[in-house]
């Protein structure tokens, strides 16, 4: 049932950008996330999209499995672009392209729809990029290492990062665990697949409470091992694994930059001349 | 010399009875026990006669109620030497699912080291060296996940190596395992015995009892008896009384012998006892 859930969606390979500092790309990342709320004209997605295609052509992605990313979001996407298509109001002296009673449609609400699902597909899709060229216990690293400065604050940086890899790291186990549950729990005739929807949540409870009863044992027993090798929370604890930054960050850091800055720039420039009719349309 | 020292010792668990009451459940009562440096020493004894309790005891996961537990010369009930204590004494569970930290075989491993704050470069040298002990170098970037049951406990042992400990304690490591996973497990623990490791083998498997320097049988909380394997399983009233048996070629062996045939006792090789027979008959 569980079997083909895989966490985290890693796609192996040994591209410019997969062997980049986990870091940066996770700081490149959200520099790309905030960086798309700031394109207004089709022109800007343009180059937006092409740069986008660029990056996944770099890091030899599939087009496939970053555009799976967006399955996620779809009932999402639908229903912003709809109620942007028809709450949308025009700009004055602008007659509605289609009316029936009190629904009108504007050409502006259309764009305006065009413009949202565009931004929330590029978020989803730049999202898997970084995803996709980086194991998930990187990524922990990298948020580990990007959230020090916040142990000044007290805030518990290295317990956090723990709690994230322990969480990975017991994923499989208890999918495994629940495949055994369900599959012991048939065998004496429970039935999961029939019925309405009370009863079938209901014949969820046999699954949930033997998943939860042998979590806490798994703790124990973690607890116990992990006591057993000398741990003692974050004090003078070091790391294996070190990360370093190489001229691949460097230039990826650059040109992803660069790109934003152009972006930026560009909003700008519209805000201020909004009659140059290209960057606002 | 003695590297850990029992003495004494009781545990006690907190019990609830039907009632509701809080009453108390023995897990080991009066034990002393004292464990040779460079010794493979056995733990059998059936479900829950206090052989896991006995071994949570020997690095300071559980501390007596009563008597005293000393590694190395360091009592286990001071809080200031359990650090200490624990770097001397590896520790190894049933499962070893519930033992991994990492998704990555080599930054488990490395979890040990890394808690002592040992140097990077340390580390990595510690975390191949363990591996390479275990066998298992080639996965050190795999997901322990994908392993198979001896691998993983595998890992799980040189999760404990890297932290160089004196005593390896094996706490039913291979009661989950197949046949061949529990081989793979002993196969470790005797190299590592041979380069000196102490190591404590927790069982009810009899036939890894076999090549072990001593055996020390457990029933009901309490120490019954200490002896060689041999002893052990000429011992038959014994082993029935704590409701262990001998393994199967062994009681054979035994059987044979009694009935004059002229085969040695302790024979554990299934098809030497044949050709024992064979020899005995023609004669």
């Amino acid at each position: 049932m569980f079997r083909d859930v895989s966490f985290g969606q890693y796609y192996p390979g040994s591209s410019f950008v997969h062997k980049m500092d986990p870091r940066i790309k996770l700081v490149l990342t959200l520099l790309f996330m905030v960086g798309i709320f700031f394109v207004q004209s089709f022109a800007v997605f343009a180059f937006v999209t092409v740069f986008l295609l660029a990056i996944i052509f770099i890091a030899r992605l599939p087009l496939r499995s970053v555009l799976k990313s967006i399955k996620g979001i779809i009932v999402l996407l639908v229903l912003t672009s709809l109620l942007n298509i028809f709450f949308t109001k025009g700009v004055e002296g602008e007659e509605p392209l289609w009316a029936w009673r009190k629904i009108e449609i504007y050409v502006t609400g259309l764009k305006q729809a065009a413009k949202i699902f565009l931004r929330l597909v590029y978020l989803v899709m730049g999202s898997s990029v970084l995803t996709l060229t980086t194991t998930p216990v990187d990524l922990t690293h990298a948020v580990e290492s990007l959230l020090k400065p916040l142990r000044v604050r007290k805030f518990p940086v290295h317990e956090f990062a723990l709690i994230m890899s322990l969480t990975l790291s017991f994923i499989p186990s208890l999918i495994d665990e629940t495949d055994r549950i369900i599959r012991a729990q048939k065998a004496r005739g429970a039935d999961f697949d029939t019925g309405g929807l009370i009863k079938r949540a209901k014949a969820f409870v046999p699954i949930l409470i033997p998943l939860l009863v042998g979590g806490f044992r798994r703790a124990e027993e973690l607890a116990n091992a992990m006591n057993s090798r000398c741990y003692e929370g974050a004090t003078k604890r070091t790391c294996m694994r070190v990360m370093k930054l190489t001229w691949r960050d460097f230039v990826g850091g650059f040109v992803v930059v660069a790109f934003f800055t152009g972006v930026f720039l560009l909003y700008g420039m519209a805000n201020k001349w909004g009659n140059i009719i290209w960057l606002y349309y | 010399m003695e590297i850990i020292r029992l003495d004494n010792v009781s545990y006690y668990y907190k019990a609830y009875n039907d009632d509701g009451t809080v009453g108390s459940a023995v897990g080991v009562e009066g034990v002393t026990l004292s464990i040779e440096e460079g010794s493979f020493v056995a733990l059998v004894g059936h479900n829950g006669c206090g052989k896991s309790t006995l071994a949570k005891l020997m690095n300071g996961l559980l501390i007596p109620k009563s008597g005293t537990v000393t590694v190395n010369g360091l009592n286990t009930a001071d809080r200031d030497n359990i650090f200490e204590i624990r770097k001397n004494v590896g520790m190894v569970f049933q499962n070893p699912d519930n033992q991994m930290v990492a998704s990555i075989v080599e930054e488990d491993v490395a979890f040990g080291p890394e808690n002592l704050g040992v140097p990077q470069p340390e580390i990595v040298e510690r975390v191949y060296e363990a591996l390479e002990q275990v066998g298992m170098a080639e996965y050190a970037k795999s997901s322990p996940h994908r392993l198979s049951g001896g691998q993983k406990q595998r890992i799980a042992i040189a999760g404990a190596l890297a932290i160089r400990p004196r005593v390896l304690v094996l706490d039913e490591s291979t009661a989950m395992l197949d046949p061949l996973g529990r081989r793979e497990v002993l196969d470790v623990a005797h190299k590592l015995n041979v380069g000196g490791m102490t190591v404590v083998l927790i069982t009810h498997f009899m036939e890894e009892v076999l090549d072990c320097d001593s055996v020390v049988v457990m029933d009901n909380g309490h120490v019954v008896r200490v002896g060689t394997p041999g002893e052990i399983f000429e011992d038959s009233s014994l082993l029935g009384n704590v409701g262990l048996k001998a393994p199967r070629t062994i009681a054979l062996a035994q059987k044979l012998a009694d009935a004059g045939f002229d085969v040695p006792r302790d024979q554990r090789d299934a098809g030497k006892l044949g050709g024992d027979v064979c020899q005995s008959l023609k004669k």
